[in-house]
């Protein structure tokens, strides 16, 4: 092979888009991912502002209830399938996890690359049914048959698109779990991995795992709708309740491919800004293990009030109460990270800790969920929306954002500006909290999901809330321009380590060159957190 | 990977790592496997709540096909175990023929599919068609099953048939050696499952009655 | 080009190459369960429950042969067969799950 000058980096070398599109460099391919993502990501964003502005007053102002059913469909097709599933692992988990290992790439850097055009295909498909077709689905991002089988809109290509985005996920899954067992550095054993790898470790078996589940399910519509002959209809056998089992299947768990990265990233934000190892290591990581397979078992807790069978719902709902017990231990560990740390307040410090408030309240409220007597009352009202809005945005969104301010200097060799970057957090922080809070209150209220209208009672709430989105937007855009400016025009080089952190990102150039590392990382004696033996990184 | 300043990381994803290749196509499997798995959840399901219907149906199919089928693949997987035993035993024309053979017979489960398919078609059992429209609750569901369970399995068949044309080029090409021969063993790999999957269909479509 | 992971405790010592005796063996050993379970099946049709379990169990062992002999589990390291008894357990509880809610209904 042939020897690249370690002078140049990764951005630099071959230029153009074609260098970019076909690279099989895991951290262009990262990149590429990144900026599918955001891009997405505003998208989604817009039509929920949209959704919070026709829900600014009661009755009908902007949208009709067709468009309102279709928008918060492709809200909830884009959000998770294009930017929240993909998230975590195929932006930051390309970018850092070979590097973090000690190693040149993943296992299969052409694979990469096709889940990344897999990925792609996927989301024209989905955006594409804006224009083609009788309009986007509006069945909600579930897609429940019998209606996901009758409406007259275009179902069909959302649900193939939701097929096609899920192979590029277990391919993205199977190409971690490879180079998880075969590339680490001499020297790193799994139990001296970051916790970030154990994170995605845990992720990519459930993206493996449970993904083609629901590849089958859909397919199951898509031939329904073909045929025109009903395999979850009533009055030939069949049963509707059925097509929610096998969607659930999939879909809790995927609420773990979403959580668990997001885990993995307060695990690596924690020690670096406290400055000392992490408490509980070994329990961190066995606990994503545990999560990720209790994960499996509970999907029966988002049918309780579906018909499903009253010992059903009583397992399901024993079986969500544990899944709390390892999510628990994580929170418990990353407050005792910080018990007398020597505590750094940066930006991405900031996140985390928001991180662990919001999900903390995503967390109890999906307690709230789980048991029987309480899901009748809350089952399908806002209280639901702001869960997992809680869950979702604000812990996993959160931690995107914390872990896009913590490698920002290592991807770009750029640092941006701090102020603006704490003044956009603490927008985003209030803005978030303005914005789903009341939705909590209004579920409690009786308010339901899924309505472009509502009663006067919740004018209140819901006006409190579009305030809210407000505010977000404007967070949103002052933390994405201050990133931004800072690629194009920041002079502040910030060299190897301006965090302190001992992960061996750190302890190459930045941006990395193109084999990651110009000299030989060196692990810390005890585990990948021990501050008290760290290696010292020279410029 | 060489650097200019004179290190070599120990691991490199761009080397060839046949145990690396051979994991990844385990894992690959699973997702088949699970694939598949949605399917017969749902199978049993309707079982379950279709009892007598499934019973009546399952009598409609023709066991001695679907025994001869069988017999086809298990001697394919015989047939393709042991090519990858001629390969790494540097026995290259062995192997390439063993591969022939094993390409005769997903041809022969193929015709013999077809057969079968065409006869349930001409009583118009086929979703959609009249006869099917009218038959009672419950048998529609197994017919049904019937043509997407074995229709995915069939489409397997043809991707690995495939696949196995695709080993047979390289072979005869010298790029698979008693050396390097991941391309043959994952072909096998894949293969088989195709089997394990028939194994399990078999069966509960035309035996449990 | 070799991978060089020397350190890697995952690396198996060496390949076993199985004879083509064994492997003629392990056919003759699948076809007679195959013969067995269509005779259960066929002559035992009052016994119905009983040729249900007994059609899966066969169907199970045949699994298990295959995956041992044909796609070598037996002489690979051991993380795959933990793998895919893992994969199994899994599929189980779905099943399992699924079916203790229907049962109920």
């Amino acid at each position: 092979m042939a020897t690249l000058s370690t002078d140049l980096n990764y951005l630099q070398g071959k230029k153009g888009l074609f260098s970019w599109i076909f690279s099989v460099d895991h951290k262009r391919i990262g990149l590429l991912y990144l900026y599918a993502l955001i891009t997405f990501f505003l998208v989604g964003v817009t039509l929920g502002i949209l959704m919070r502005l026709e829900l600014l007053n009661p009755g009908k102002d902007l949208l009709e209830a067709q468009t309102y059913n279709q928008i918060f469909t492709l809200h909830g097709v884009i959000m998770i399938f294009l930017f929240i599933i993909p998230s975590i692992p195929a932006v930051f988990g390309n970018f850092f996890l070979p590097i973090m290992l000690g190693t040149d790439d993943v296992s299969f850097p052409r694979l990469n690359l096709l889940s990344w055009w897999i990925y792609i295909i996927g989301a024209i498909m989905a955006l594409s049914t804006l224009i083609f077709g009788d309009g986007p689905a509006d069945t909600g991002w579930t897609f429940y048959a019998p209606y996901s089988v009758k409406t007259g809109t275009n179902v069909t290509m959302s649900v193939l698109a939701a097929f096609v985005l899920g192979f590029s996920s277990i391919l993205t899954g199977l190409n971690f779990i490879v180079t998880i067992h075969r590339l680490r550095t001499p020297g790193m054993t799994f139990l001296k991995m970051p916790l970030f790898a154990w994170a995605l470790y845990a992720t990519s078996w459930i993206q493996l795992l449970a993904t083609p589940i629901i590849g089958i399910t859909l397919m199951m519509i898509v031939a329904e709708r073909f045929f025109g002959v009903g395999l979850f209809d009533p009055s030939i056998g069949g049963d509707p309740i059925l097509y929610q089992h096998l969607f659930w299947i999939y879909s809790h768990p995927a609420v773990y491919i979403m959580a668990l990265p997001a885990f993995g990233i307060i695990s690596e934000l924690l020690p670096t800004f406290a400055r000392r190892t992490i408490f509980g290591y070994k329990a961190i990581a066995f606990s994503s293990l545990a999560i990720a397979f209790v994960g499996y078992f509970i999907w029966g807790h988002h049918m309780f009030t579906s018909g499903m069978s009253g010992t059903g719902r009583f397992i399901f709902s024993i079986l969500t109460f544990l899944v709390a017990i390892p999510t628990a231990i994580k929170v418990f560990n990353w407050v005792a990270t910080l018990y007398k740390g020597s505590i750094h307040v940066h930006t991405p410090l900031l996140y985390a800790l928001a991180f662990i408030f919001q999900f903390m309240i995503g967390g109890f409220t999906g307690l709230l969920l789980g048991a029987l007597a309480t899901d009748i009352h809350l089952h399908d009202t806002y209280f639901v929306v702001g869960h997992f809005h809680y869950v979702m945005f604000g812990g996993t969104g959160f931690a995107f954002f914390g872990a896009l301010h913590y490698w920002f200097p290592k991807i770009w060799g750029k640092m941006y500006n701090a102020k603006v970057a704490n003044t956009a957090f603490t927008l985003l922080f209030i803005g978030f909290n303005t914005l789903y809070f009341p939705m909590l209150i209004a579920g409690l209220m009786g308010m339901p999901r899924r309505y472009y209208d509502y009663l006067p009672e919740f004018h209140l709430p819901n006006m409190i809330s579009t305030f809210g989105s407000w505010i977000l937007a404007v967070g949103l855009i002052l933390m994405l321009g201050n990133l931004i400016y800072a690629y194009f025009k920041s002079k502040d080089k910030p060299g190897r380590n301006p965090w302190g952190g001992i992960t061996l990102e750190w302890q190459t150039q930045s941006p990395p060159p193109v084999q990651n590392f110009d000299r030989m990382p060196e692990l810390p004696k005890n585990g990948p957190y021990d501050f008290e033996h760290k290696p010292t990184i020279k410029e | 990977m060489e650097h200019a300043s004179g290190f070599v990381l120990p691991n490199s994803g761009h080397n060839r790592d046949a145990e690396a290749s051979k994991m990844g196509m385990w894992l690959f499997l699973f997702t088949e496997l699970l694939l598949f798995g949605g399917l017969f959840i749902v199978y049993m399901v309707y079982r379950m709540i279709n009892h007598e219907a499934f019973l009546l149906s399952s009598f409609e199919l023709d066991v001695t096909m679907g025994t001869i089928n069988t017999v086809v693949l298990l001697v394919s997987s015989m047939t393709i175990a042991m090519s990858i035993t001629a390969i790494q035993k540097g026995n290259i024309k062995l192997s390439v023929n063993l591969l022939y053979a094993t390409l005769a017979a997903a041809i022969i489960f193929m015709v013999i599919k077809y057969f079968e398919w065409s006869s349930k078609i001409h009583h118009g059992l086929f979703p959609g068609m009249d006869y099917y429209e009218s038959l009672p609750k419950g048998e529609g569901l197994f017919f049904y099953l019937y043509f997407f369970m074995t229709g995915l399995h069939a489409l397997h068949i043809i991707i690995g048939a495939v696949i196995i044309g695709v080993v047979i080029y390289r072979t005869k090409k010298g790029l698979v050696t008693s050396e390097k021969y991941t391309l043959t063993e994952n072909a096998g790999l894949y293969w088989h499952l195709v089997d394990l999957i028939w194994i399990y269909l078999f069966p509960l479509f035309y035996l449990i009655h | 080009m070799e991978n060089k992971n020397l350190h890697n405790t995952e690396n198996h010592k060496e390949h076993h190459i199985s004879s083509y005796k064994d492997h003629f063996s392990t056919l003759l050993a699948l076809l007679l369960l195959t013969v067995v379970t269509v005779v259960v099946s066929v002559f035992g049709a009052d016994l119905r429950s009983l040729s249900v379990a007994t059609a899966l169990l066969i169907a199970t062992v045949k699994v298990v042969v295959v995956a041992y002999y044909f796609m070598h589990l037996k002489y690979d390291m051991k993380l795959y067969t933990w793998l895919v008894v893992l994969v199994a357990v899994l599929f189980v509880a779905f099943t399992a799950l699924t079916s203790i809610e229907y049962f109920n209904r």
